[in-house]
């Protein structure tokens, strides 16, 4: 029960307390972080990244570079290649991966599919940032009818299973890479939308975006200066789960037969390719499914510290 | 109360309503004309009553109301070139994609629960710090990689198990039946094991601090009793809704692991019709699935209310 008349005490408490204050966010979640801070789960704010952090920005580091420089690297090409009479090969020293079903090296089709499973995954997601992210940010400042129709589109969005609703976008317009990146920002766009509208919905009730205003400024200028800076945060920590989940969803899609067409090397379309010799040659899965393992791993890492760091509310999203 | 039960209600088939009516829409921007994929030889006149037979001459929100109309009366629609009917393969397929996702949601929560009830009490410990690890490495592990390192070497290597399922009905026999699940299960439950654990671990390490908890043990009640029946039900909401929301991507996981260990389940199926073009059928699949997974959210946010009184009302608002 609240005092029916406030004194200047339990104002100054209510202010301090202003930044916790959630609209959407059930009271105890703030109890629940500062009580996983003590516990340890969540690192209190600390300076510096951590060893696990360096490994994990290294391993991105690696990859994206590998993947840029595919074309100049000094490795078979992917497509090309093929020795037959070598098919299904164990890893070798000259083939440390070994060779794939048609003779492939699979290291390489490894690098090139990062080349494009990367692309995928990174178009995709920064498609569903802006998108999602303007939208989030537009239902959360505009609260009354906007917000709600534009709460109850993503609500629609969110209801739809993810997997088919990608598969279904990519078999009805076309096995293309370009189709596959659409279908999966388009179930990325509701995910962003939904953590920025959360976290837009409190910044947008404190005192600087009031005293904004009444300095004059308008409602563009307010959304993209005073509450951007603070919801972007959160919004960087879904999108590199969302890289993550991108990738994963790649690889399935490609596994299921309903991803990009099996000439164009994906990390996807090399598990699939091995997955008739799961007896002979199990390198052809194991090796690409590993990469994926560390990649989803060191995105998840990064996810997670960027939350710790900038105090995301994981029940807000 | 009632209120909020309609409204909520109403929302449910807002919903269901709207992806059925996207994902008819997609089958029909789709590049060319379905009629030349079906049967891509036969001559225009043929093409011609193909088109008409399956309605395609109409507009499309009639179309839409035509297959809404059959589909309410339970008539979901035939594969185009067999004739069989999208109702007997749902009866074959859907009940071993259910027992696959209901096993799965059993087993994850079933090891999931005492690890979150127990990592929390003794948060911060080694064995605290172990699991938090260990679920953090399964949460980056795709079902897809699971079950293919289950096929390589259970199955292909060491032959312990069938690769390709053929899932016998449960009720038959259940010893056969389990042989060929216990591998698509084992791949779906893994990752929604850490999704869970994480989840209760960090509510329940927020409701242990409660003073009501700090009550029960001044008056002497044994800490076994304190988590598991004054602790576990106000933490267990979150977990709650994400089990229901979870069912999404239980779903995709069911459609890959289905196709990796080539089970007769309605993912496998999907997959089939989506790749021969099957878009009458799919359209019922999309829209079962669609439904299934309203109504579990449905049922969660009433289940919520039983929970926990308070929220009763509060909800109502949000």
């Amino acid at each position: 029960m609240r005092d029916p008349l406030p004194d200047h005490g339990e104002e100054l408490i209510h202010l301090m307390h202003d930044s916790e204050a959630r609209s959407d966010v059930p009271a105890d979640s703030v109890t629940q972080h500062f009580a996983a801070v003590s516990a340890g789960t969540v690192k209190a704010k600390k300076k510096g990244l951590t060893i696990g952090a360096w490994i994990a920005v290294g391993w991105m580091t690696l990859l994206i570079l590998a993947a840029i420089l595919a074309p100049v690297l000094p490795i078979p090409d992917p497509i090309n290649d093929a020795n037959p009479l070598k098919a299904a090969q164990g890893p070798t020293l000259n083939h440390i991966f070994g060779l794939d079903g048609n003779g492939r090296d699979v290291f390489s089709r490894i690098i090139w599919g990062a080349r494009n499973s990367l692309f995928i995954a990174f178009a995709a997601v920064i498609t569903g940032f802006i998108i999602g992210g303007a939208l989030g940010l537009i239902s959360g400042y505009f609260k009354g009818r906007v917000g709600g129709v534009l709460g109850a589109l993503t609500d629609i969005l969110l209801a739809f299973p993810q997997l088919v609703l990608a598969l279904a976008v990519v078999s009805f317009l076309g096995r293309t890479v370009f189709n596959v990146t659409m279908a999966l920002a388009i179930v990325s766009i509701p995910i962003l939308a939904r953590i920025t509208r959360a976290s837009t919905l409190s910044w947008s009730e404190r005192d600087f975006v009031t005293a904004a205003r009444a300095q004059g400024a308008g409602h563009i200028r307010t959304m993209l200066r005073e509450i951007l800076p603070n919801v972007l945060p959160a919004m960087l920590s879904i999108a590199l789960l969302g890289i993550a989940v991108a990738i994963v969803a790649e690889a399935s899609l490609s596994l299921v037969g309903a991803g990009v067409k099996p000439d164009v090397t994906t990390w996807g379309n090399v598990i699939f390719s091995g997955q008739a010799y799961l007896r002979e040659a199990p390198s052809m899965v194991l090796f690409p499914s590993m990469v994926i393992f560390f990649t989803v791993y060191a995105l998840n890492y990064l996810g997670d510290v960027l939350r710790a760091t900038f105090d995301v509310r994981e029940s807000a999203l | 109360m009632l209120r909020t039960f309609t409204l909520k209600f109403l929302r449910l088939v807002l919903v269901v309503l709207v992806v059925t009516f996207i994902t008819f829409g997609l089958t029909k921007l789709q590049p060319g004309d379905p009629v030349s994929k079906i049967i891509p030889f036969g001559t225009a006149q043929q093409k011609a009553a193909l088109t008409q037979d399956l309605g395609l001459n109409e507009p499309v929100y009639q179309q839409y109301g035509k297959w809404l109309g059959n589909f309410l009366q339970g008539d979901f629609g035939k594969y185009y070139d067999s004739k069989q009917s999208v109702n007997t393969v749902i009866k074959t397929s859907l009940p071993v994609s259910l027992e696959l996702m209901l096993y799965a949601q059993f087993f994850a929560l079933l090891i999931a629960i005492p690890l979150g009830v127990t990592t929390a009490y003794r948060a911060g410990s080694k064995y605290d710090r172990g699991a938090n690890a260990t679920m953090f490495a399964l949460l980056a592990l795709p079902n897809f990689v699971v079950a293919l390192l289950l096929a390589i070497y259970v199955g292909a290597k060491w032959q312990l198990l069938p690769t390709q399922s053929n899932v016998i009905p449960f009720p038959l026999n259940p010893l056969d039946n389990w042989t060929y699940m216990l591998m698509p299960v084992v791949a779906l439950t893994l990752g929604q094991i850490a999704v869970y654990m994480r989840l209760l671990r960090s509510d329940m390490i927020a409701t242990l601090q409660e003073d009501f908890i700090t009550t029960a043990k001044a008056k002497g009640i044994p800490t076994r009793r304190i988590l598991w029946r004054h602790a576990l039900r106000p933490s267990s909401l979150t977990l709650l809704t994400v089990a229901g929301l979870n069912v999404g991507a239980l779903i995709g996981g069911a459609i890959v692991v289905e196709n990796v260990f080539g089970v007769p389940g309605l993912g496998k199926r999907i997959t089939e019709a989506i790749l021969a073009k099957q878009y009458p059928a799919l359209q019922s699949y999309v829209a079962i699935i669609a439904i299934l997974y309203v109504t579990v959210n449905f049922a969660i946010d009433i289940l919520y209310s039983v929970l926990d009184p308070r929220i009763r009302n509060a909800r109502s608002v949000a």
